[in-house]
């Protein structure tokens, strides 16, 4: 599938993915529920994240699923879809979402993980739907937030932070 | 892939440092954490074998801070270059927003730069993207060493797409902070 260039996620559709995130871990009793882009850039998170650092964590999910796609071709698989990583303490599952976005639910012992697959993949569902509507209204979105002088304050920026 | 989130005032784009094993893009994001000012420079993050070879990629998020009213972040990683790795660098592109492909001017590795050029171009085709029309920095790497290839001919073996490129020594930081500033201003014009 073509990359797309930029994802605009709206004010609205931020909520909505919230909405989805929260119940999946009311639900299931998981730890917390992250919604990642697959470049491992985090969208948004839910639950009891304690002091972890969400922003390698993301990296790491993200770099460990797109690691497994490539063995699913090695194998001849069209695809990994869903990938579940068991500890002592603590469990996590992630599914692809519409070949863009990444859930990932954090989950213990407590938690059936038959329960997690099923509501992982409703919540899925849904979180594909918000994709769709993002994909679509991206273009429109992008103009209203990123214009010349954006790019030229950007550019600024840049120079001022990043010295010898 | 950037991301615009705008319920929270988010800007992230993804920067992947490209090259052969060894050229030196481990060794350019432990410059910019060592050097980059310390509220926009976060945790760098390693995955290295025993022997501190890059096993799978190397992570660096920086913070440009409000542009805007946008916070705007950038997330830079490096690829492990050995030619034994190709598929994890497939993995690692996934979603890159701007390339600097780090080319050692070591002349028994121009060969090896070349092929991992080439490589590169494949793996955005696939992905249905054209390195001509991207964000894309070359990045002469080890300046410093005694016989390095002339510039002129790196160029004209290395970049015909004409990109700009910056001379650098990473070791001692020589041209990495200005590689970082082109690649992110490229990134930030392509958005």
């Amino acid at each position: 599938m073509e990359q797309l260039t930029n994802l605009v996620v709206s004010e609205g559709e931020l909520a909505n993915i919230a909405r989805v995130l929260g119940r999946l871990a009311l639900d299931t009793g998981a730890s917390y529920t992250i919604l990642l882009d697959k470049s491992g850039q985090l969208i948004a998170s839910q639950g009891q994240q304690g002091q972890r650092d969400l922003t390698a964590l993301g990296a790491l999910m993200a770099g460990a699923f797109s690691s497994s796609r490539q063995v699913a071709e090695i194998l001849g698989e069209h695809d990994f879809r869903s990938i579940l990583q068991q500890g002592v303490q603590e469990n996590i599952l992630s599914n692809l979402i519409g070949e863009q976005w990444l859930l990932v639910v954090v989950f213990d012992q407590q938690t059936h993980v038959g329960l997690v697959k099923v509501l992982a993949r409703k919540s899925g569902e849904e979180l594909e739907r918000v994709l769709d509507r993002v994909r679509h209204g991206a273009s429109e979105a992008r103009q209203q937030v990123v214009n010349v002088q954006f790019r030229s304050d950007a550019a600024s920026a840049i120079d001022s932070l990043f010295q010898d | 892939m950037a991301l615009i989130n705008v319920a929270k005032r988010e800007i992230q784009c993804k920067i992947v440092y490209y090259g052969t094993g060894f050229c030196g893009k481990t060794t350019n994001l432990q410059y910019i954490h060592s050097h980059a000012p310390r509220p926009a420079r976060g945790d760098l993050l390693s995955i290295a074998t025993e022997s501190e070879r890059t096993l799978f990629f190397d992570f660096l998020p920086l913070d440009l801070g409000q542009v805007h009213g946008f916070r705007v972040r950038f997330a830079l990683y490096t690829v492990p270059g050995q030619v034994l790795y190709e598929r994890t660098r497939v993995a690692v592109l996934n979603g890159v927003d701007g390339i600097v492909f780090v080319a050692d001017s070591s002349p028994e590795k121009l060969e090896e730069n070349f092929q991992n050029l080439l490589e590169l171009e494949m793996n955005m085709r696939r992905m249905g993207r054209d390195l001509g029309s991207f964000p894309f920095i070359m990045q002469w790497n080890k300046r410093d060493l005694p016989g390095a290839v002339p510039i002129p001919t790196l160029d004209r073996y290395l970049n015909r797409r004409r990109a700009p490129a910056f001379a650098a020594s990473a070791l001692t930081g020589e041209g990495v902070f200005p590689t970082l500033r082109a690649i992110c201003k490229a990134v930030m014009g392509s958005l």
